[in-house]
């Protein structure tokens, strides 16, 4: 019999890897979510925001379909909060494949909660504005903190409306009312943008930001460095974070987020399985042959 | 069939496509799909720009193409000549094209030398924005004290370690002479192995994005495509 388990055909590995993950997201079996510092951080940075009768957040969705995974419900975990909060947010994205998503999540989220809170409504202009898909990477974002007047900067919202006709723009000035900029992204590009240029002299907004698990590593120097003041970290990120919002807002209904969390974890641990199987066959395999592992 | 229904068929045959390059190799329904999303994705990159905001924010107030006129002769708002200057650029930027003219390259030297100085610039401007709080923020107290002078054990051992690391990394990076030998070849090691130990921490982190993106195809399968098809087809 041979220990050696580098020949397996791999396609018996990507079976018992959807096999192990299908079971979770078949059964929407759930694990209560992990802790997680970071997001603790980012969920009090917008909690205890305030805006003031001129402030707005500036909510960048950097993403696309290839990151929904984890930067889809981040998106709309946070956007939850600033609605929950009644605070004034303004959309936009430096990202041409985010362009429908920033009208589609508001307003998702808004019904949801409409439903949830009947009486209670959530509109268009006056609770968020949608400023659209703004090209021009470094040159554009750099331009933002230099305006005085962010009406005439950004002139009109994604439908053409000119944003000195939106109520929720009335007492908006320059770029002093921005008090939080969230960004949720998989691109750290346009990520670094944003630390280098979304700032002046005299303000710098606070900034949280949702990234992919790739970007994880590379954003915890910015925490380091206070330049970020709150993360959320992949889909485990957004899943502690829909536990502060249960936790603070007990009649939301409970979220789909924790069945891929605890589907990932599971993802983990057959993947540490079939290391530590791999490593011991090779380890048992060289032993029997007597020889050195190729 | 409803056009939802028609969408998320689609979209679950796209993804099987896909995924049968792990089962099947390189094959014609993979390839299919590949091509497909490449030319999807190629087309909105051109298109997008141009509808989302040349169209709405340069090229209609320039031409006051965006002015409505009401049935008594009023307009939504004034003409703005000013918006012609957009013209200026615009023109800079279509020397970009004399490239293919030998006669006429040098002319797109303009646009590349100007194109060169403001990335330049904004690269410098940048860097400095995004690294020197990074530098100052390297600079740790190894022993940390409260408001009652006790030392706070945890926060100084993380600091201490966070300075010890970064002097060790920076030291492998150091070229100008070779450790052959000694304290500080072994320092080089400890570099590396600091180093090695970083890339497999990036690693795990890769892996877990990978698998959140297949976590999310599954549940469009298990949750939305098969019941759409069993509800077709039953």
């Amino acid at each position: 019999m041979s220990w050696d388990l580098r020949n397996l055909d791999r396609r018996i590995m990507y079976a018992v890897l959807l096999l192990a993950l299908a079971i979770p997201i078949g059964y929407e079996f759930v694990l209560p979510p992990t802790r997680l510092q970071n997001a603790d951080k980012m969920y009090e940075v917008i909690k205890n925001l305030d805006l003031g009768e001129k402030g707005v957040v500036f909510v960048a969705f950097d993403w696309g379909p290839s990151t929904v995974a984890e930067n889809g419900p981040q998106t709309e975990l946070v956007i939850e909060h600033l609605m929950r909060r009644r605070l004034r947010f303004a959309t936009f994205s430096q990202y041409y494949l985010a362009a429908p998503l920033l009208d589609s999540v508001p307003r998702k989220i808004a019904e949801r909660l409409m439903a949830e809170y009947p009486g209670q409504t959530w509109e268009y202009g006056k609770d968020w504005v949608n400023l659209g898909y703004r090209p021009g990477d470094s040159i554009f974002i750099q331009g933002i903190p230099k305006s005085t007047n962010l009406a005439e900067y950004f002139k009109s919202d994604a439908n053409g409306i000119s944003l000195s006709q939106i109520p929720l723009w009335k007492h908006v000035g320059g770029f002093g009312d921005i008090k939080l900029l969230a960004q949720i992204t998989g691109l750290t590009n346009t990520f670094s943008t944003l630390v280098q240029f979304f700032k002046n002299e005299k303000h710098t907004p606070l900034l949280v930001h949702g990234c992919t698990s790739i970007g994880i590593p590379d954003a915890y120097i910015y925490l380091d460095s206070n330049q970020l003041n709150g993360l959320l970290e992949g889909i485990a990120g957004a899943a502690w974070y829909a536990e502060r919002l249960k936790q603070e807002y007990t009649e939301r209904k409970p979220d789909k987020f924790l069945v891929p969390f605890t589907a990932l974890g599971i993802a983990h641990l057959v993947l540490l399985a079939l290391i530590l199987l791999g490593n011991l066959s090779v380890f048992f395999g060289t032993k029997r042959s007597g020889g050195v592992a190729r | 069939m409803s056009w939802e229904s028609s969408t998320i068929i689609l979209g679950g045959i796209a993804t099987l496509a896909i995924y049968s390059f792990l089962f099947f190799g390189e094959n014609r329904f993979y390839r299919f799909f590949e091509h497909l999303f490449i030319g999807i994705s190629a087309g909105l990159y051109a298109v997008q720009p141009i509808s989302l905001f040349l169209w709405g924010d340069i090229i209609q107030p320039m031409f006051g193409l965006d002015i409505v006129t009401y049935p008594d002769g009023t307009t939504s708002k004034e003409y703005n000549s000013y918006f012609l200057l957009y013209l200026i650029p615009m023109t800079i930027g279509m020397l970009y094209y004399f490239m293919y003219s030998a006669r006429y390259s040098w002319l797109s030297q303009i646009a590349i030398g100007i194109a060169l100085g403001a990335a330049g610039g904004l690269a410098f401007e940048g860097f400095f924005n995004e690294i020197w709080p990074q530098i100052t923020g390297s600079f740790k107290p190894l022993v940390v004290l409260d408001s009652l002078g006790n030392i706070l054990v945890e926060e100084s051992i993380n600091n201490t370690l966070f300075v010890l690391i970064l002097l060790i990394v920076m030291n492998y990076f150091f070229f100008t002479f070779r450790a052959q030998a000694g304290p500080l070849k072994r320092l080089n090691t400890s570099g590396r192995w600091l180093m090695m130990i970083s890339f497999g921490a990036l690693f795990g982190s890769t892996v877990m994005a990978r698998m959140s993106l297949l976590i999310e195809r599954l549940q469009f399968m298990i949750l939305e495509w098969y019941p759409t098809l069993w509800k077709i087809f039953a």
